[in-house]
């Protein structure tokens, strides 16, 4: 046990001040959540039990760290259980100062004491930028989670913090800290982590699906959901709703196309539609919806360039059809989709005239993305901190060379989809071997790589050879895994979150690499996606406009709006795009192939990821609370020449619950419950039971009303955490 | 050098919320001479200076936005793009002859309004700026010498023109919001932020300190941008409103919601501030640029009233990506740009404030010489240095600026792999760092020599950060 000996030295050198307070331990966790990771402190004190490094090895009783860069501490944690290969990278530290402040502290190191299995010795490096700034609060975050908080100074002793409210020392304990079960079992109505799991996995929480959930467990449903569906004729189903008929069009639109024409055969529109109503209503294809739409923010294609529905169907059906399937064979039918070929030129690119396009926006967007990455999503670097780039201009010549020579099919034997008079945006783009570049290409080169294709061989067997090339590259798994938990439950995964999602995607457990019904599971079933409270402060993602809109729309019922046709059958016609496009989100048209939002947007003065964020600004902020306005306190979506159902919610549920407490209590907990899965803090509460008691509690539809834009509105209900 | 330009999080709490910016200012170091300079110059309402990025996103061809007439120099660029179609022909290019250059040289067909704006020198046109870490030639490129990263690549270019720190990617703040940072004295008591984007989120915008106004383009009126529906004056709905109020500024720990919170209050607060839609002389092009511009100038026809000395403007023209079908792409962008420009200067004429006010373009690069493709669909690849757009009456107009390239003269070779091409295909090497061409707006916005590094951390690696086209 060599490794160890250093920590027993720490141990048993504060041995002495702990057996008085071992019996104390467990009170202290009581502020916390029962799966909280605890950061140890001295016995009769929030000061940290720390140790840093010395000459003359570690020095337990160090609590004044120099304020440099360079300098490390090592700080205790328990209440931990680490699945294999879980270590330093599974957590987050930060320190707060007494300006309000918050440095990330890098993660050096994580290793169970000797002695003391069931505590962590915990290294982390301070930020460059502190400077003394006196005592600091360090937390550490763990699986979304937040520990309790403990006292460092840095610099010097003193400095105006105080500790967080009923924070109380948190010594060392003698045994490992027993998990009392508390209410929060899985079979109770409503948990947080199934209204989570909810919001995660589908467009919205319900109750149909609350109880159903709770009865068949998360793990019964992701099956039931990957599995495979079929419509009345027996044929492959990918959604709920059949795709809107849409015919290939001529390029310009004939003279006598009007209004309504252009809007079905030359907009977006039909497809917003179905969109909408598959997210408010298609149960059976929920989590296939949402991963096909975190599936086409990374493999963007614009109907800004595609302008006609027909054209941009198969592209949405390519991504229903392999929300499930293997990434690799996502990879081909991309490549080979017309508008895919459209909207990145690889349609018009050939040996005469090459287009790099396509070459350069699969790697940089599609795939591997610009910098080698460990497998944990990290950014590998050099000694001086400088990333390694991914590929140069050279393997972008060659991946151009190998794209080029297919075009739209257009060959009466080979496509059986052509239409007169239209572009063939159905079937695959053909292969003219006259327009194929045979030279020597050069690929991307890693490690087992075969990383470049000699001359001769024909563009099919280029075009297999260079996507094999891309989707073994290492950084495939995280590339692809990080963007998927980003989309689906998390901006700022850990390394480790990212690295066993990762884990998945090289390998599902039968040697398959790229089963994305894997790396779903993967993602959603994980630790840091799962349990009942987040507190961890950088958790959770903005809800997008789409998101939004549909979090709102199906805990409230939405049903068409008053005097709907009997054909609407009660429900909305989907034509939501007009709220979601004026939060910049225009569903299906992205500005670029840089999607609505930059994947890697980082939040101004900090280096968190926040890609939603590249889309909410001072701008958009109010359009939010008034499509809320307009839902709870207006008429909804009213019906129209383009909206022909109307949209609007039901929300005669809180009305009952406004009607059955007059405190209002029973309506704000059940928001909090349903929408907010029990994360609204005590201050907020508070403050929408003053307003809901402002209303008359005979009037419960306006208290009603109060309550859910109060809820909705709030920044709280912004992140989904 | 990495870690000197990471921020460090500095949000949660109170810390991030209007009052406390003072505070947070100091932290910052920002607090600076300015303040006694800004005292000096405040001498009333005279010291207004604008400064109004146009990007042309996508990637300008400036190529064929800016020709060598004279014969020497378009029979170079014919041979390289005439036999794909790309050349512009030579009597189509509207004439205009720097003196700096004694050449004639020719603009984009398209561009006829600019040209009349050149005749009046009201216009400069700066030679071969791109993104560069140090001052590099063709020879340094090919022996491996430091150079941006990821050049070619859109988002990564544009990132790089947006904050001038081309040797990462990870910049949080950008030029034109650092300029704000370090200029805030000189428009204390503006009552909105310094900084608008008529163009959505962006990354020029954000300072350590400064969150930028984002607002839509015209038509939308002026007060009605930002306004906050469903409250009347009944007690409930008061009621409603201060719990709202009340709502976002708790768990304020927790990062996202803090910034989702900081946005909207910022959203609330300008929203009173702006309660009017001032009108303006002159009719602007119902077009996406000319709607931008026209709210630009409605803004700057409130400064007054919104008691604003010193503004930054970001409107972006996209759809200048052009792989294919370039003629006519570029060339309804560029009318669209010449006739956006030219209603916008003379809105500044009418305004009193065409002296105070200097349009720039920037974009993510030019395209390559050689083009893609041919004839109807020919177009041109991902490419670097490109020639920008200076416009106002506080500009030396009427002239090309910029450093020597190979040939020793501001413009460079154009040839295929020629002194001044790093690849074979046209790309040419900046001879103008996009830190040169900003630091010349930036010292003429007011941003003083000592203060110079710390909006551009590696203007010192470059030779100049002044360019000379500002008066």
């Amino acid at each position: 046990m060599p490794g160890f000996s250093v920590n027993r030295l720490i141990f048993r050198s504060i041995i002495s001040c702990l057996f008085v307070f071992a019996f104390t331990f467990f009170a202290f966790a009581a502020n916390l959540p029962e799966d909280a990771p605890i950061l140890i402190s001295q016995p009769d004190s929030t000061r940290a039990l720390t140790a840093g490094k010395t000459r003359k090895g570690l020095d337990y009783s160090l609590n004044v760290f120099p304020a440099e860069g360079k300098t490390r501490i090592t700080l205790f944690v328990t209440n931990i259980e680490l699945l294999k290969n879980e270590g330093a990278n599974a957590f987050r530290v930060d320190a707060q100062d007494s300006r309000y402040f918050r440095y990330p502290m890098r993660v050096i190191s994580l290793e169970p004491l000797a002695d003391r299995p069931w505590v962590y010795a915990l290294t982390v490096q301070l930020h460059g930028q502190m400077g003394n700034v006196g005592d600091v609060l360090i937390r550490a975050n763990w699986r979304g989670v937040a520990s309790n908080r403990v006292r460092v100074s840095i610099g010097y002793q003193g400095g105006k913090i105080s500790d967080d409210e009923g924070s109380v020392p948190t010594p060392m304990p003698e045994k490992p800290v027993v998990k009392e079960q508390t209410a929060n079992l899985v079979g109770l109505p409503w948990t947080g982590d199934r209204v989570r799991f909810m919001q995660q996995a589908t467009f919205g929480a319900n109750a149909a699906l609350e109880s159903r959930l709770r009865r068949i467990t998360y793990s019964t449903w992701l099956n039931e959901q990957m599995e495979e569906k079929r419509d009345a004729n027996g044929a492959i189903r990918y959604s709920t709703f059949p795709y809107p008929v849409l015919t290939l069009q001529p390029t310009s639109p004939a003279t006598n196309c009007g209004v309504t024409c252009l809007r079905d055969n030359y907009s977006m529109y039909p497809l917003q539609n179905w969109f909408f109503r598959e997210a408010l209503y298609g149960e059976d294809q929920q989590l296939r919806r949402r991963v096909s739409w975190a599936l086409s923010q990374i493999w963007v294609v614009s109907g800004r360039e595609t302008i006609q529905p027909s054209r941009m169907l198969p592209y949405l059906k390519i991504l229903d059809r392999n929300a499930f399937g293997n990434y690799r064979d996502l990879m081909r039918e991309m490549t080979l989709n017309p508008a895919m070929g459209n909207y990145l030129d690889m349609a018009i690119s050939t040996r005469q005239s090459p287009n790099e396009n396509y070459a350069r926006e699969i790697l940089q967007l599609f795939s591997v993305g610009l910098y080698q990455l460990n497998q944990d999503g990290t950014v590998k670097t050099d000694a001086q901190g400088n990333p390694f780039p991914t590929y140069d201009q050279n393997v972008v010549n060659g991946f151009t060379k190998v794209f080029t020579g297919w075009s739209f099919c257009e060959t009466t034997a080979a496509c059986p989809n052509r239409t007169v008079n239209a572009v063939n945006f159905i079937d695959d783009l053909l292969l003219n071997p006259n327009n194929h570049d045979t030279t020597e290409k050069q690929l991307l080169n890693y490690p087992g790589a075969v990383s470049t294709i000699p001359a001769g061989l024909s563009g099919d067997e280029d075009l297999d050879r260079a996507l094999d090339n891309i989707f073994y590259h290492p950084n495939v798994a995280p590339f692809v895994s990080k963007i998927l938990i980003q989309q689906l439950v998390t901006s700022n995964p850990t390394p480790a979150y990212v690295g066993r999602v990762s884990a998945v995607f090289n390998n599902n457990g039968n040697n398959v690499r790229g089963d994305l019904k894997a790396v779903i599971r993967a993602i959603l079933l994980d630790p840091e996606a799962r349990g009942n409270l987040k507190t961890d402060p950088d958790y959770g993602h903005l809800r997008e406009p789409v998101l939004l809109v549909s979090n709102i729309l199906r805990p409230n019922d939405a049903t068409s709006n008053a005097n709907a046709a009997g054909n609407c059958n009660n429900q909305s016609d989907g034509v939501l795009n007009g709220a979601t496009s004026a939060l910049d989100q225009d569903v299906f048209n992205p500005p670029s192939v840089f999607n609505y939002y930059p994947l890697t947007y980082v939040l101004q003065n900090t280096d968190l990821h926040a890609p939603e964020f590249g889309i909410f600004s001072t701008g958009t902020a109010l359009k939010r609370p008034n499509f809320i306005n307009q839902m709870v306190f207006g008429t909804g979506i009213e019906r129209s020449a383009n909206s022909p159902c109307g949209t609007k919610i039901n929300i005669t549920r809180w009305q009952n619950l406004a009607a059955s407490d007059a405190t209002g209590a029973g309506l704000v907990d059940g928001l909090n419950r349903e929408l907010l899965h029990n994360s609204m803090s005590p201050q907020v509460r508070t403050h929408i039971m003053q307003a809901v008691q402002a209303v008359a509690p005979t009037n419960t539809l306006k208290r009603a009303q109060t309550a859910i834009y109060l809820v909705t509105t709030a920044p709280q209900f912004q992140i989904q955490r | 050098m990495k870690e000197s330009r990471r921020e460090f999080i500095g949000k949660s709490c109170r810390a991030l919320t209007m009052t406390a910016l003072a505070s947070q200012m100091s932290h910052f170091g920002l607090v600076s001479a300015l303040a006694q300079k800004k005292a000096e110059a405040d001498n009333g309402a005279s010291d207004y200076k604008a400064l109004v990025c146009v990007f042309l996103n996508g990637g300008n061809d400036s190529n064929n936005m800016v020709v060598p007439k004279h014969s020497a120099g378009y029979a170079e660029y014919n041979a390289a793009r005439g036999p794909q179609g790309l050349a512009i022909p030579l009597a189509n290019l509207l004439s205009v002859t720097p003196p700096s250059l004694g050449l004639e040289f020719g603009l984009h067909p398209s561009l006829t309004e600019m040209q009349q704006l050149w005749n009046q020198n009201k216009f400069a046109v700066v030679c071969n700026v791109g993104t560069l870490v140090q001052p590099i030639t063709k020879a340094q490129y090919l022996s491996g010498a430091p150079r941006p990263e990821q050049l070619f690549s859109h988002s990564d270019q544009v990132a790089q023109f947006r904050t001038a720190i081309s040797n990462s990617n990870n910049s949080t703040t950008g030029w034109g919001g650092r300029l704000a940072d370090r200029t805030t004295p000189l428009n204390s008591g503006g009552a909105i932020p310094m900084v608008t984007s008529i163009a959505g989120v962006t990354v020029f915008s954000n300072g350590a300190t400064t969150s930028p106004l984002i607002v839509e383009p015209s038509p939308t009126p002026l007060n009605q941008v930002l306004t906050l529906n469903g409250f009347g004056t009944t007690s409930d709905e008061l009621a409603r409103k201060t719990a709202m109020q009340k709502i976002r500024n708790e768990d304020l720990d927790k990062t996202l919601v803090q910034k989702a919170a900081f946005l909207t209050q910022q959203a609330v607060n300008v929203s009173e501030q702006l309660n009017g839609d001032p009108a303006l002389t002159v009719t602007f092009p119902n077009t996406t640029l000319g709607n931008q511009l026209r709210q630009v100038a409605k803004l700057m026809k409130f400064r007054t009233q919104l008691n604003m000395s010193r503004q930054i403007f970001f409107v972006q023209l996209p759809g200048f990506d052009t792989h294919v079908s370039q003629i006519p792409g570029q060339g309804a962008l560029l009318t669209q740009f010449s006739q956006a420009m030219k209603a916008f200067y003379d809105e500044t004429v009418a305004q009193g404030i065409s002296g105070s006010v200097t349009t720039f373009t920037m974009s993510d690069f030019s395209r390559t010489l050689n083009p893609a493709g041919a004839l109807t669909n020919v177009g041109s690849d991902h490419a670097w240095a490109g020639h920008h757009f200076v416009m106002g009456d506080a500009v030396a107009g009427g002239n090309f600026y910029g450093r020597p390239t190979a040939n020793g003269s501001i413009f460079p070779t154009l040839v295929n792999n020629g002194p001044d091409d790093v690849s074979t295909r046209g790309r040419f090497v900046p001879t103008v760092s996009v830190e040169m061409y900003a630091a010349t707006l930036a010292r003429w916005f007011g941003l003083n020599d000592a203060e110079m590094s710390l909006v551009f951390p590696f203007i010192n690696n470059f030779p100049t950060s002044n360019l000379g086209f500002m008066m």
